[in-house]
């Protein structure tokens, strides 16, 4: 198991230099001048000509692409994102609290998600086409069907205006999480508990319960079999869950002002922010590639025959 | 559907009770019932919406926001609609050559952080400003002071290397000729960025949180008397739902125009408060003029024609556009500048909405419609071009499809564009474009500001450089901005106007103004000279 780890987790290195290189050039392929864009950044009012080639100089775009590569990913190594263009502070000190809020928010969200998509998931497997099953699968269809601004601002409407229990937006105090983790929850259980639900239902026609249930195994006890057999398969996917729902909550944050990763990236795209945009997908890709990688391994731990084949 | 309807109202009703069960009652609840505690706050308070974080104060760059910078920074001198008056200067005198400006400074003033407000300190100010000199390129007095002299305690002098007539408006900008504590400069400058933000104005800035919130309290020792509003936040939240949910449950009372012109919340939203009674909507003068601009120099396009700008003039229907888009809060412009900007009271002929005109122009330029064609053509060229709008501006977008309708009418063949709006500065200055949506600077700025960006390369010098007149132009505009004598000035800045609206470059179509939304009891709500900060320290509450 050990080998198979340190194995996994090297695989990922030339991914992540793929990735960060990819995320450069697209930067660069911009046909903007960088010197123009960190000055429209700055607002600076005018940009003359002195302007453009003091800033080049200064930031270093003079230099060959390769070099410019280069330094950013040395730079990268060692935690420096380099310098927003917009407030000339370090991009990781805002990249940082920005995170944690996201992280915060991503965590307790995902808690919920699972918790429930298990807990659906089974409930409709054992009533197939009951009509709890029935309805648990049309609410769950109209819900992810709705968009989430919507839904959220008709939350805030009604628990934050109308009956004023909530704040409306911000993140003041736990009280600040219930609607978001609301609606995150909401959007995504939807999609989950659907799996969870399919796999409970593919491992009941498996030999082993008609075997498990001849050998006259109580039905609760078949019942666990089936759902650790089933939840095998969900683990990939709800490693997955975290990062999806780490890198989807743009929508989520501009609706409740929350000063999270969501936010600042959108921001920093209107604004050509490009030192945060990279960092921001750079970023992502990694946890995308750590989550996969952490997905792999439990799924190894779970399954032998799966170390084997590698 | 409707069954579904309610089930999901009571499993989100459900789910919302249980997770508030769930937390229980803690000590922490103290911080939850601040929110709710803000109605009561309402009357000593204003909480206002930003879309943006206020950013690095740094009165010297460009990246704070206007209306926060507005509270804390103060100039020498402020523009008022009766003129320039004295702010931190309470007099000064300009020798007869236009040169010299010698400035006599009140004598109570003090930085926030404790320390005099003083000649010394505002040659610090000043020096600093201009060892930056690259970044403040637009504004024309940076290039024109060649000496800050302190001649006593309280006086200072300016040397400029020409007369220079509107040095005083320039210096009474929101940036960057505003005075922070030396004690906060870094390395002797500002340039490099600094270290506090200690104005001397009528706010203090007390707490900030990152694309948070930020909090201004009342300066006690303020040299006008201390402020009625005792504190102020800005709250970042995003434009429109948002804000608007906020204001009806009362965790902010107070918004106003950005400082691109754009309202946080639209006109049906506004008129909803208002009618709440809880609120009230001011809505300040004409305060720049939106425009399509045309590029007069670009080669091989129609627009390089005078006939062609001016059918095209004819052919808006700004009477459409300020009732139906803008519902009545942007009023037609027939001018480059309204009437209400120095100088402009002068006589240009009306090009009202009229598309027969605008096909009598083409036809008699020698546009033609063949029969059986949508687009006319002159020597087999068709009468074709694009116009650039901001993606980012809903409004824009309307308009630029009504526009592109008419002239479909007219045979025009008009393609439009939505881009980013650096991607528009960008077009501006490298002179790709044929039309594109821009603004001009606003009242405290111009005419002078909009005038001098005729000539400059990154912002109009395409526009203006493409007509007959253009080294006339140029001639006038170097000659008003030293000229020294009033009657000179308005001759000057009149023959300016009349060229570029003869030659149709600049197609003005509404005039923008300032919108506040601010709790029904708040008096004292009036407007600067600029569409980008307010005067808070003016307001209190009945």
């Amino acid at each position: 198991m050990g080998s198979y780890i340190v194995k996994r987790i090297l695989l990922t290195v030339p991914l992540l230099i793929i990735i960060s290189f990819i995320t450069f050039v697209l930067i660069n392929l911009s046909p903007l001048d960088p010197a123009v864009v960190v000055l429209q950044a700055q607002e600076v009012p005018q940009i003359t000509d002195e302007l453009i080639a003091q800033t080049n100089k200064a930031l270093g775009f003079d230099q060959p692409f390769m070099i410019q590569y280069v330094n950013w990913i040395m730079a990268v190594v060692q935690l420096d994102f380099g310098n927003s263009y917009v407030s000339g502070e370090p991009v990781w000190s805002l990249m940082g609290p920005a995170f944690m809020n996201t992280l915060k928010l991503t965590l307790v969200s995902s808690v919920f998600i699972i918790a429930l998509s298990i807990l659906l998931g089974v409930i409709c497997a054992m009533r197939e086409g009951k009509l709890l099953d029935r309805s648990v699968r049309g609410v769950s269809f109209f819900l992810t069907a709705m968009p989430s601004y919507w839904l959220a601002a008709m939350m805030i409407w009604y628990f934050s205006v109308k009956l004023d229990l909530l704040p409306t937006s911000g993140m003041d105090s736990y009280r600040s999480y219930i609607l978001p983790v609301i609606v995150i929850t909401v959007s995504y259980t939807g999609i989950y508990f659907r799996t969870v639900r399919s796999s409970m239902l593919s491992n009941m026609n498996e030999d082993y319960v008609l075997y498990a249930r001849a050998s006259g195994l109580s039905e609760k006890k078949v019942t666990l079999h089936i759902l650790r057999n089933s939840l095998q398969v969900a683990v990939s996917i709800f490693c997955m869950a975290i990062p999806i729902v780490l890198g989807s909550t743009v929508v989520i944050e501009n609706v409740f002002a929350w000063p999270g990763l969501g936010r600042l990236s959108v921001k920093s795209i209107l604004s050509r922010d490009f030192p945060i945009i990279q960092a921001y997908v750079l970023m992502l890709a990694v946890t995308f590639v750590l989550f996969n990688t952490l997905s792999d391994i439990i799924n190894a731990a779970m399954n032998p025959r799966l170390r084997k084949e590698f | 559907m409707k069954k579904g309807l309610t089930f999901t109202s009571i499993l989100l009703l459900v789910s919302a009770i249980a997770l508030l069960a769930g937390c229980g009652q803690s000590p922490k609840e103290k911080e939850g019932a601040q929110t709710q505690s803000v109605n009561s706050q309402v009357q000593t308070e204003l909480i206002y919406a930003s879309a943006k974080d206020i950013n690095d104060m740094n009165p010297h760059l460009y990246t704070g926001s206007m209306p926060a910078q507005g509270m804390l920074y103060e100039s020498l001198v402020e523009n008022t609609p009766d003129g320039i008056k004295p702010l931190l200067a309470e007099s000064w005198d300009i020798s007869e050559d236009g040169k010299i400006y010698t400035f006599h400074l009140r004598q109570d003033v003090k930085f926030h952080d404790g320390e005099p407000f003083n000649a010394e300190a505002v040659k610090q100010n000043i020096d600093a400003v201009q060892a930056n000199a690259e970044k403040h390129a637009w504004i024309k007095l940076s290039t024109k002071i060649t000496n800050v002299k302190v001649i006593d305690e309280y006086t200072i002098e300016l040397t400029l290397s020409e007369a220079y007539y509107p040095a005083l408006v320039e210096l009474s900008m929101t940036r960057p000729y505003v005075f922070i504590s030396p004690k906060d400069f870094k390395d002797g400058g500002t340039k490099d960025g600094v270290s506090g933000f200690h104005g001397t104005g009528p706010y203090k800035l007390t707490a900030h949180k990152v694309e948070e919130n930020a909090t201004f309290e009342a300066n006690e020792d303020y040299w006008d008397g201390a402020p009625a509003i005792q504190k102020i936040t800005s709250k970042v939240l995003p434009a429109g739902e948002t804000t608007f949910l906020a204001l009806q449950k009362g965790e902010i009372n107070f918004v106003f125009t950005d400082d691109r012109g754009a309202d946080s919340i639209d006109v049906e939203a506004m008129d909803q408060l208002a009618e709440s009674g809880d609120y009230q909507v001011v809505r300040s003068e004409a305060m720049n003029t939106s425009m399509i601009v045309a590029n007069s120099s670009r080669e091989n396009s129609p627009v390089q024609e005078t006939a062609v700008r001016e059918a095209l003039w004819f052919a808006i229907d700004r009477e459409t556009i300020s009732k139906d888009i803008f519902n009545g809060t942007q009023t037609v412009a027939d001018t480059l500048f309204s009437t209400n900007v120095n100088y402009a009271k002068v006589d240009l002929k009306k090009r009202q909405y009229d598309p027969e005109m605008a096909k009598k122009l083409l036809d008699q330029a020698g546009w033609t419609l063949t029969d059986g064609e949508g687009v006319r053509t002159k020597n087999g060229q068709p009468l074709a071009m694009k116009l650039y709008y901001d993606s980012n501006s809903s409004s824009q977008k309307i308009q630029a499809e009504l526009i592109q309708y008419s002239m479909k009418e007219l045979g025009v063949q008009l393609e439009i564009m939505g881009e980013e709006s650096t991607s528009i500065a960008n077009r501006r200055a490298t002179g790709e474009y044929d039309l594109l949506f821009n603004q001009t600077w606003g009242l405290a700025y111009d005419p002078q500001s909009t005038i001098a960006a005729f000539t400059s390369d990154s912002a109009y010098k395409h526009t203006t450089s493409g007509i007959a007149q253009a080294d006339e132009l140029y001639k006038k505009i170097d000659a008003v901005m030293v000229s020294t004598d009033e009657a000179s000035r308005q001759s000057l800045y009149a023959d300016i106007m009349k060229i570029v609206h003869d030659e149709a470059v600049f197609i003005p179509i509404t005039n923008g103004r300032v919108t506040v939304v601010a709790p029904e009891n708040l008096d004292g709500i009036s407007f600067k000279q600029t569409q980008y900060e307010l005067p808070f320290e003016q307001m209190n509450f009945k």
